[in-house]
């Protein structure tokens, strides 16, 4: 039976990877609230994020500080380019949800076997930003990197809500998500804000790569539990609600780890998509809904 | 009489089976995987192209299928057959469990649900190893054999494999245009019109699901009888991915599409040699190609020359 202690380490760990599924989480919100559309390639942005910053960091031996600065616009270009190159057009031709879904799925399994051929099979990771550690609380264990994911973490939020409250770009990508339509009348370029919208989530959806990467490991093959666990993060806190993502990475996070010590290792992903199933069952607008004060229906 | 546009890809395909088997046995081999995704593809066109509902998770069943076959042939000495209809049975009773809540969610909902169901099981065929061996994968699986004959070589079961898939897309094209197969039309073109007609949706759906589970499931089957040897990998997210890009190639929502997809999706890599790593590339580029500028596949190109006839059809 797993004593208290394994209980507060798991919990901890549950945390910071939590997090870390709330910011892809806030990926998934930021594209669908702008367009409409779930990009099921989410989590290549992640898996991006760190081997890009990985590559930098070994090939070229520039200071981290540096690489993140790279990576970041790098992995945004990406989101640019799938927009641009598959999106925007099945848009316009008026394609079926479906079919844009299977489209980003199978742009994310092309960057996958591109990212396979060009840098390999191999997993890779760094170093935690600051050396030393784990800090210890009595038997509990807490890496450095907790702290940059936490601090991080909290000034993204900030940052993202400052962005969609008080700049220009930031209400008229709120003003896309209410009514398409009506913003366009307005005069907002609604096919810029979904550009904007698509940069936006993968330079996201990079940061946490970057972030998580030294606390495990990445590969090629990462983006899919990544993106799924993102979208779960996502429904629990009712889709297309960046706070409520947030909280949803932390909680599925937190559930997972619990799971890792109760039914071991091997089976998180099938206790995540597990709870992804009930969540989608039993509260189809998030467990959160009824607490906001829009709360709305899908 | 048997109107020519039904006999011409019956032709085509026994006249490809026949070219195969004269060119040797890895074209033999190609060509049965092709076959395989043809029942496979042929389920997912029952449910995606004809009731317009959407499975990113087939891949499920074939597992089921697969594993099943292999662990009731290899471990218990069953026959093929028994194991076959026994591992649809037991895949179909999974789709009938999973897909009475799954089937009411919608849209994205829909599409990350069933997407979830195949992850779950691709990673319970990973982890569940006293099972399944893991990555190991499960080998010695014995080939197909009819009433006690077994088809030793590839070039039988690669006949065997054809007139499976001819029966299966048989049966698909008289469910479609069954009174069962009209109302999943009426689904597919309007979920309010059809409730206003009387038609219970929910249960049509269901159906739709399960048809396109055992058809999955035998895919699954077959495909380790053929082979011999399955793993993890073989029913992962990539076998999703391929799968669609054979149905939007050929053509989703139409009868030959399916196996004109899959046949020339099996087929494109190895006519373009040097490709091989690249396959995955280059069937997600070929999806994503057809996806953006021929929604409707090759199959919908031929609507451009004989117009008249096609409308009729695919309205029936």
């Amino acid at each position: 039976m797993p004593n208290a202690i394994e209980f507060t380490q798991s919990i901890v760990n549950g945390i910071s990877v939590g997090l870390i599924y709330g910011l892809v989480g806030i990926g998934f919100c930021v594209i669908y609230n702008a367009s409409g559309i779930v990009n099921f390639a989410q989590g290549v942005f992640v898996m991006l994020g760190g081997m890009v910053c990985q590559a930098l960091l070994t090939s070229l031996g520039i200071p981290l500080i540096l690489a993140v600065v790279l990576t970041i616009p790098l992995v945004a270009l990406s989101g640019l380019l799938m927009e641009v190159a598959i999106v925007r057009p099945m848009m316009n031709r008026g394609a079926t949800l479906f079919a844009i879904i299977l489209a980003t799925l199978a742009a994310q399994i092309m960057v996958e076997r591109i990212t396979l051929l060009t840098l390999g099979d191999r997993p890779r990771t760094y170093e935690e930003f600051t050396s030393g550690g784990p800090l210890k609380l009595g038997d509990v264990a807490i890496g450095y990197q907790l702290f940059w994911i936490l601090g991080c973490g909290a000034l993204l939020v900030l940052a993202l809500w400052l962005f969609f409250t008080r700049t220009r770009s930031g209400r008229a990508l709120r003003a896309c998500s209410q009514n398409r339509e009506a913003a366009q009348l307005l005069g907002i370029p609604v096919a810029r804000m979904m550009l904007l919208a698509f940069g936006l989530s993968a330079a996201l959806g990079a940061i946490a790569g970057i972030l998580v990467t030294p606390t495990q490991y990445t590969a090629y093959n990462v983006g899919t539990p990544f993106g799924v666990n993102g979208f779960i993060a996502a429904i629990i806190g009712g889709f297309g609600r960046a706070g409520g993502a947030l909280a949803g990475g932390l909680l599925l996070g937190v559930l997972q780890a619990l799971a890792i010590v109760v039914l071991g290792a091997g089976f998180k992903n099938v206790a995540a998509l597990s709870v992804l199933l009930l969540v989608l069952l039993l509260f189809p607008n998030g467990i959160f809904a009824g607490f906001g004060p829009n709360a709305k229906a899908h | 009489m048997i109107p020519w546009r039904t006999l011409l890809p019956i032709a085509a395909a026994i006249v490809l089976t026949g070219i195969g088997l004269l060119s040797g046995s890895y074209a033999v081999t190609v060509l049965g995987f092709a076959f395989i995704y043809t029942i496979f593809c042929t389920g997912l066109n029952f449910f995606m192209g004809y009731t317009g509902q959407a499975s990113f998770g087939q891949s499920a069943f074939a597992a089921i299928g697969g594993y099943g076959s292999a662990i009731l042939c290899a471990d218990y000495g069953w026959g093929p057959l028994p194991a076959l209809i026994v591992t649809m049975v037991i895949s179909g009773i999974a789709a009938l469990l999973v897909g009475y809540p799954t089937l009411r969610l919608r849209g994205h909902y829909l599409a990350m649900a069933t997407f979830a169901l195949g992850l779950i099981v691709y990673e319970i065929s990973i982890e569940w190893t006293s099972l399944t061996q893991g990555y190991m994968g499960y080998s010695g699986v014995p080939p197909l054999s009819l009433l006690g004959y077994e088809l030793g070589t590839v070039e039988q079961q690669l006949v065997a494999l054809l007139v499976l898939a001819l029966f299966g897309i048989f049966i698909s094209n008289r469910l479609r245009q069954s009174r069962f197969g009209r109302a999943l039309a009426a689904i597919a073109g309007s979920e309010a019109a059809a409730r206003a007609l009387g038609i219970d949706i929910a249960r049509c759906k269901l159906i739709a699901f399960v048809i396109a589970a055992l058809y999955a499931s035998a895919a699954g089957s077959l495909f380790a009888h053929f082979v011999g040897f399955i793993s993890p990998e073989v029913f992962g997210v990539t076998m999703v991915v391929q799968s669609f890009a054979m149905l939007y190639l050929g053509g989703i929502g139409t009868t030959w599409g399916p196996m004109i997809g899959a046949i020339i999706v099996s087929i494109l890599p190895e006519a373009l040699r040097g490709l091989q790593e690249m396959q995955d590339i280059a069937y997600t580029a070929i999806l994503i190609f057809i996806l953006i500028f021929a929604p409707r596949g090759l199959a919908g190109l031929s609507s451009l020359f004989a117009r008249g006839k096609s409308r009729k059809l695919e309205e029936a």
